[in-house]
C-alpha cells in the first residue's frame, strides 16, 4: 500500500535544557499508510506530535510535509500543507457548538485575492520565510474580513459552502444530531469524534490520532478501529496513531514505532514488535523477562509503570 | 560630570523604592500567577498609616528612633493585615478560576482603594495632598566640590533601610522553609499541597511580606518626596510593576535588578530632557524591553504543555 | 431577498429611522448631548469588546486609541474649518469635512492599534494588558508635551459639527460590524482563539494575524469615538483620555458580559446614564448649595464604586449581565430570530 511520501521526519530530536526529550526519531507516512506510535508514559509520544505539527522546533533533525522543510514553521501553516492533529487532552472549543467547531477548521481554502498555490509558491521558494508572501495573505485576510462586514453575494456562497462540508464531516463521523450542541455538552466519545471531524475539515494529508480511544469502553474501540479505516479510504490520508491500548495498536497498524525515553527501540510490523526483547522490557521491566526465561537485551533504562 | 553623579545618586535611590515594591510584586506573582494591580495601593495605605501614627506621635517624638521605627512597623503590621484581607476575600476565592477573572478582581480593589482613599468623610483622607512630617530632619551627609554633589542623610538612609528589608527578604526566601516552601508553591500549587506544604497559609504569608514590604517602601518615598496623596499609589505601583516585569516577573533578583535600571532611566531621561516626560519613560522602556526579551532580562517564556 | 440586498438592507433602515430621530430630537441641545455621550460610551465599549471579549485578549488601553482619534480629527478640523469645499452649500461642506476628519481620525488609530498590536499580541495575556496600559498612557504624556495639541490645556475651538445622527450612525455602524464579524466563521475563529488558543492554531488558524486584524478594528472605532467627542465638547485635553477612562469601558465590557455585544451596549447606557442621571437629580433636588456638593460627590463616588463592582461581579457573577449570550438568544423562541449567515 505505498503512496505518494507525505510526511518524513529524519533524525529528528529535540532538547529541552539538558534534557533529550527525543532523539533520532525517524518515520515515514506515505498516502494510505496506517502506522502505530507507542511506548511507555513520557517515552516522548506527544513530543514527536508537537514536533511534526510545529508547536515546538526540532533542535536537531528535518521535517518534510508533502516535500516541504517545515522546521521552524509555525502551527498553522505545517497545518494549510496537509497535516492535521487531535490532542491527547481533548482541546475542542468548548463553548461554541459542534458545527461551529468544524466550520473554523473549514475556513476557507479559497482567497479571494491571491490564491493559496501561488502563496505556497512564494514560500516554497524562499523556504518558508517571504515576506512577500505574509503580505499577500495579510491583504486576502483583510479584503476577507470586508466581505464579511458587507455580507457579499460571493462571501455569504462561501459561508454556505463551510457550513456544507462541516455538516459532511458531522455525519460522516455520526454526530449530525449534535449539530447546534455545545461542544462542551457532549459526551466522552462523541467530543473524541468531534476532534476527528475538526481536523478532517482542514482537508488534511496525513491526520495525526494523539490516544483517539482514551477512555471508551471496548465496543467503541471497535467501532472506532472501524472507522479509522474508513476514513483513510475515504479520505485517502496517511494515518500515524499514538496508542496505548494493544489490542487496537496491533489490530489496525500495518507498522509500529516503539519509544522509550526518546529513543526508537524497535519499529517494523506489529507481530515481531510485540515479541521483540527491548519492548517487552520497556513495558514490562526486566524481572518480567528472566521469570518468562528470556534473554535480558542490553541496557537500556529503567521504565515507568506501563499504561492500563 | 557632577551633573551625572547627582543622576546617579538619585536613580538609584529611587530604584531602590521601586525594587522594594517590585519585590512585592514578583513574589506575589510567583505563588498565585496573579498581577495584583492593587499592590501600589497598598503601599499608598501603608503611607498613610504611617502619616497617622505620625500624627498621634506628634512632633518631638516622631523624630527620634524609636519613633521612626514605631511608624515603620505600625505601616508594615497594618498593611500586612490588609494584604491578608485583600487575598482572603477577594483572591482565594478564584484561585481555580482563569487568570483574567483575578486580574479584573485587582483593578476592581486598586480602584476602590485608591479612589476610595479620595473621599472626603469619616477616616479617609480626602484628595488634597498632605505633607508627610520630617521624621529625619535633612542635613547634608556628603557634600562633594563646591555643592556640585550633595548627598542627603536621608537618602542614605533611605538606602540603608530599602538594602536591609530586601537582604532580609533574600534570606528569608533561600533559607527558611518558609521561603522554601514558598518556592515550591510558585512552581505547582496542586503538587506542593500534596507533598504537605499548606498553600493556604504560605500564599497568605506571602502576601502579607510583600503588603508589608510595600508599606515600608512607601515611608521611604514619602521620606523623599514628602508630598502624599491618595492616588499616589497608582502610579508608583504601575512603575514598580512595569520594573518587576522588566526583570522577569517571578525573579526575585530580577525585580530588584529591574526597579534600579527603571530608576537610572527614568532619572537620566528626565534630568536631561524635562520631567513632563517622566511617565512615559517607564512604559517607553518596557516596551523596549518587551521587544527584545518577551519574558523580561532574567525570566523565561514558560512553554505550555500542549 | 436578493443576496446583495441582504446586506445593504440593514443600512437602509437605520439610515431612514436615525434620520426621523434627527429630526424630531435634534434641537434639544440637552438631549442630544446625552445621547451623544451614552454614543460615544457605547462605541467605545461595543469595539472593546471585539478584543477583550471576542477574542479573549485583555486590552486595557482602549482610551489611547481614543485619543488618537480625537486629536487627530479635532486638529484636522481646526486646520481646515475655514476651507470651504467649492460647489457645495456651507452646511454639507462641514459635514463632509467632518466626516473626513473622522475617518482620518479612525484610520490614524487604527495605525496605531497595528503598531501596538502586532509585537504586543505575542505576548502573555498579563503582559498585554500592561503593555496596552502603557500605550494609553504614552500616548497621553505625548499630548501633553506637544504644542500642536495643546499641551495640557488641549483643543479648543473644534466646530461642533457632530450630531444625533452621526454619533448613532456610527453606533449602528460599529454593532453592524460586530455582529457581522461574529456572525461569520471568521467570528468564530475568534472565539476559537478565546477558548483554546493552540488547538486554533493547530487548526489552520493564524492567530497573531486575527488578533492583530480584531485589535485594528477595535482601535479604528475607538479612534472614531474620539473622532466624535472633540466634536460636540467644547474642548478636549489630556485629561478625557487616562486610563481612568480605559477602565471605565473595561467595567462596562465586563459587566455586560464578555463577548457579548448586547451586554456592552446595555452596560455603557447603564453605566453613562446612572451616573448622569443622579447628578442632576441631585441638583434638581438641592438647588445650587448642598445638591451641588452631594452631585459632585457622585463624580468621587463613582470610581470607588466602579472598584467595588467588580470585585463583587467578579466573586459573584464573573460572566456579567449576558455572558456571552445576545439578546436574540434569550427571547422566547416564537419570535423569528435574524437568520443567521448560514
Amino acid at each position: 500500500m505505498s503512496g505518494e511520501v507525505l510526511l518524513q521526519a529524519v533524525q529528528v530530536g529535540i532538547e529541552f535544557g539538558g534534557l533529550r526529550a527525543l532523539h533520532g526519531f525517524d518515520l515515514e507516512i506515505r498516502q494510505g499508510d496506517l502506522k502505530g506510535l507507542i511506548g511507555p508514559n513520557g517515552a516522548g509520544k506527544t513530543t514527536a506530535f508537537n514536533l511534526l505539527t510545529g508547536v515546538y522546533v526540532p533542535t536537531h533533525g528535518e521535517i518534510r510535509v508533502c516535500g516541504e522543510r517545515v522546521n521552524g514553521r509555525k502551527p498553522h501553516q505545517i497545518n494549510r500543507l496537509g497535516l492535521a492533529r487531535t490532542f491527547q487532552n481533548i482541546r475542542l472549543f468548548r463553548a461554541l457548538t459542534a458545527l461551529d467547531n468544524v466550520r473554523v477548521a473549514c475556513l476557507s481554502d479559497e482567497r479571494p485575492l491571491f490564491t493559496r498555490e501561488r502563496i505556497a509558491e512564494l514560500r516554497r521558494r524562499a523556504a518558508g520565510r517571504s515576506p512577500v508572501a505574509s503580505a499577500m495573505d495579510a491583504l486576502n485576510n483583510y479584503v476577507d474580513w470586508w466581505r464579511a462586514i458587507l455580507l457579499t453575494p460571493g462571501f455569504q456562497e462561501e459561508e454556505r459552502e463551510i457550513t456544507r462540508r462541516a455538516e459532511e464531516l458531522l455525519r460522516v463521523m455520526g454526530l449530525e444530531h449534535r449539530r447546534d450542541e455545545e461542544a462542551r455538552n457532549l459526551p466522552y466519545g462523541e467530543q473524541r469524534r468531534l476532534e476527528i471531524a475538526r481536523a478532517l475539515g482542514t482537508r488534511p494529508r496525513v491526520l495525526l490520532l494523539d490516544e483517539p480511544a482514551a477512555g471508551m469502553n471496548t465496543r467503541e474501540k471497535g467501532d472506532l478501529m472501524v472507522l479509522i479505516r474508513q476514513l483513510r479510504d475515504q479520505f485517502s490520508l496517511g494515518l500515524l496513531v499514538i496508542e496505548h491500548d494493544m489490542k487496537l495498536v496491533m489490530g489496525i497498524c500495518e507498522a509500529i514505532t516503539v519509544l522509550d525515553h526518546g529513543v526508537t527501540i524497535a519499529c517494523g510490523a506489529p507481530e515481531g514488535v510485540r515479541q521483540d526483547p527491548k519492548v517487552i522490557e520497556a513495558y514490562l521491566g526486566d524481572s518480567y523477562l528472566a521469570a518468562h526465561g528470556l534473554q535480558v537485551p542490553a541496557r537500556t533504562p529503567t521504565s515507568e509503570t506501563p499504561a492500563p | 560630570m557632577s551633573d551625572f553623579a547627582q543622576h546617579l545618586i538619585n536613580g538609584v535611590a529611587a530604584g531602590t523604592i521601586y525594587a522594594l515594591v517590585a519585590l512585592g510584586y514578583t513574589m506575589v506573582y510567583g505563588v498565585l500567577k496573579l498581577i495584583n494591580f492593587a499592590h501600589g495601593d497598598v503601599m499608598m495605605v501603608g503611607t498613610f498609616l504611617g502619616y497617622a501614627v505620625a500624627q498621634q506621635l506628634g512632633y518631638e517624638h516622631q523624630s527620634s528612633l524609636w519613633g521612626v521605627l514605631l511608624i515603620f512597623l505600625a505601616a508594615m503590621a497594618g498593611c500586612a493585615v490588609l494584604g491578608f484581607v485583600i487575598e482572603r476575600f477577594a483572591y482565594r476565592p478564584l484561585r481555580d478560576k482563569p487568570r483574567l477573572t483575578a486580574l479584573i478582581t485587582a483593578i476592581g480593589i486598586s480602584f476602590t482603594l485608591s479612589y476610595g482613599f479620595q473621599l472626603d468623610f469619616g477616616p479617609l483622607p480626602g484628595a488634597a495632598p498632605r505633607a508627610f512630617p520630617e521624621v529625619i530632619a535633612p542635613r547634608e551627609w556628603l557634600v562633594v566640590g563646591d555643592r556640585a554633589v550633595v548627598i542627603w542623610n536621608w537618602q542614605v538612609i533611605s538606602l540603608g533601610i530599602a538594602i536591609f528589608l530586601m537582604v532580609l527578604l533574600q534570606g528569608l526566601v533561600y533559607r527558611t522553609r518558609f521561603g522554601r516552601a514558598m518556592r515550591a508553591v510558585s512552581f505547582d500549587h496542586r503538587t506542593a499541597a500534596l507533598m504537605g506544604i499548606p498553600v493556604d497559609r504560605i500564599i497568605a504569608l506571602t502576601f502579607m511580606l510583600g503588603s508589608a514590604l510595600a508599606a515600608g517602601a512607601g515611608i521611604l518615598y514619602a521620606i523623599k518626596d514628602t508630598a502624599i496623596q491618595p492616588l499616589m499609589g497608582l502610579y508608583v505601583g504601575l512603575k514598580a510593576f512595569v520594573a518587576a516585569v522588566i526583570g522577569g516577573i517571578g525573579n526575585v533578583p530580577g525585580a530588584v535588578v529591574g526597579g534600579l535600571l527603571l530608576g537610572l532611566v527614568e532619572e537620566f531621561v528626565v534630568g536631561y530632557s524635562s520631567s513632563s516626560w517622566r511617565d512615559a519613560v517607564a512604559f517607553g522602556f518596557l516596551i523596549v524591553v518587551l521587544l527584545v526579551r518577551p519574558g523580561g532580562l532574567f525570566g523565561s517564556v514558560a512553554a505550555e504543555k500542549v | 431577498m436578493p443576496a446583495w440586498l441582504r446586506g445593504i438592507m440593514p443600512v437602509v433602515i437605520a439610515i431612514a429611522v436615525l434620520v426621523v430621530l434627527q429630526l424630531l430630537l435634534g434641537d434639544l441641545p440637552f438631549f442630544v448631548y446625552l445621547a451623544s455621550i451614552v454614543g460615544v460610551n457605547v462605541i467605545l465599549a461595543v469595539s472593546l469588546n471585539i478584543v477583550n471579549g471576542m477574542t479573549g485578549q485583555f486590552s486595557i488601553g482602549h482610551a489611547g486609541f481614543m485619543a488618537v482619534g480625537a486629536y487627530t480629527a479635532g486638529k484636522l478640523s481646526l486646520l481646515i474649518k475655514d476651507v470651504a469645499i467649492a460647489g457645495l452649500p456651507g452646511a454639507v461642506s462641514d459635514q463632509v469635512q467632518f466626516v473626513g476628519t473622522l475617518l482620518a481620525g479612525g484610520i490614524a488609530a487604527a495605525v496605531c492599534g497595528f503598531i501596538v498590536g502586532l509585537p504586543s499580541l505575542r505576548l502573555r495575556g498579563d503582559y498585554l494588558a500592561i503593555v496596552t496600559l502603557g500605550f494609553g498612557e504614552i500616548i497621553r504624556v505625548v499630548v501633553q508635551n506637544l504644542d500642536t495639541f495643546g499641551r495640557a490645556l488641549g483643543l479648543s475651538g473644534i466646530p461642533q459639527t457632530s450630531s444625533l445622527f452621526a454619533v448613532w450612525f456610527c453606533v449602528f455602524l460599529v454593532v453592524l460590524v460586530a455582529r457581522r464579524i461574529v456572525g461569520s466563521t471568521h467570528g468564530r475563529s475568534l472565539w476559537a482563539i478565546r477558548e483554546d488558543e493552540v488547538a486554533a492554531e493547530a487548526m489552520g488558524v493564524d492567530t497573531t494575524s486575527y488578533k492583530v486584524r480584531a485589535f485594528v478594528i477595535s482601535s479604528f472605532f475607538a479612534g472614531v469615538a474620539g473622532g466624535l467627542f472633540a466634536h460636540f465638547v467644547p474642548i478636549i485635553n489630556p485629561g478625557s483620555f487616562t486610563f481612568v477612562k480605559s477602565i471605565e469601558v473595561v467595567v462596562m465590557v465586563v459587566l455586560g458580559g464578555l463577548g457579548s455585544t448586547t451586554g456592552a451596549i446595555v452596560a455603557a447606557i447603564v453605566l453613562t446614564l446612572l451616573p448622569e442621571a443622579l447628578r442632576s437629580l441631585f441638583i434638581q433636588l438641592g438647588g445650587l448649595g448642598a445638591g451641588a456638593s452631594l452631585a459632585q460627590k457622585v463624580d468621587q463616588i463613582r470610581m470607588p464604586i466602579y472598584g467595588m463592582l467588580l470585585v463583587i461581579l467578579m466573586l459573584v457573577r464573573p460572566q456579567g449581565l449576558f455572558g456571552t449570550r445576545e439578546i436574540w438568544d434569550m427571547m422566547p423562541r416564537w419570535i423569528p430570530r435574524p437568520r443567521r449567515v448560514t
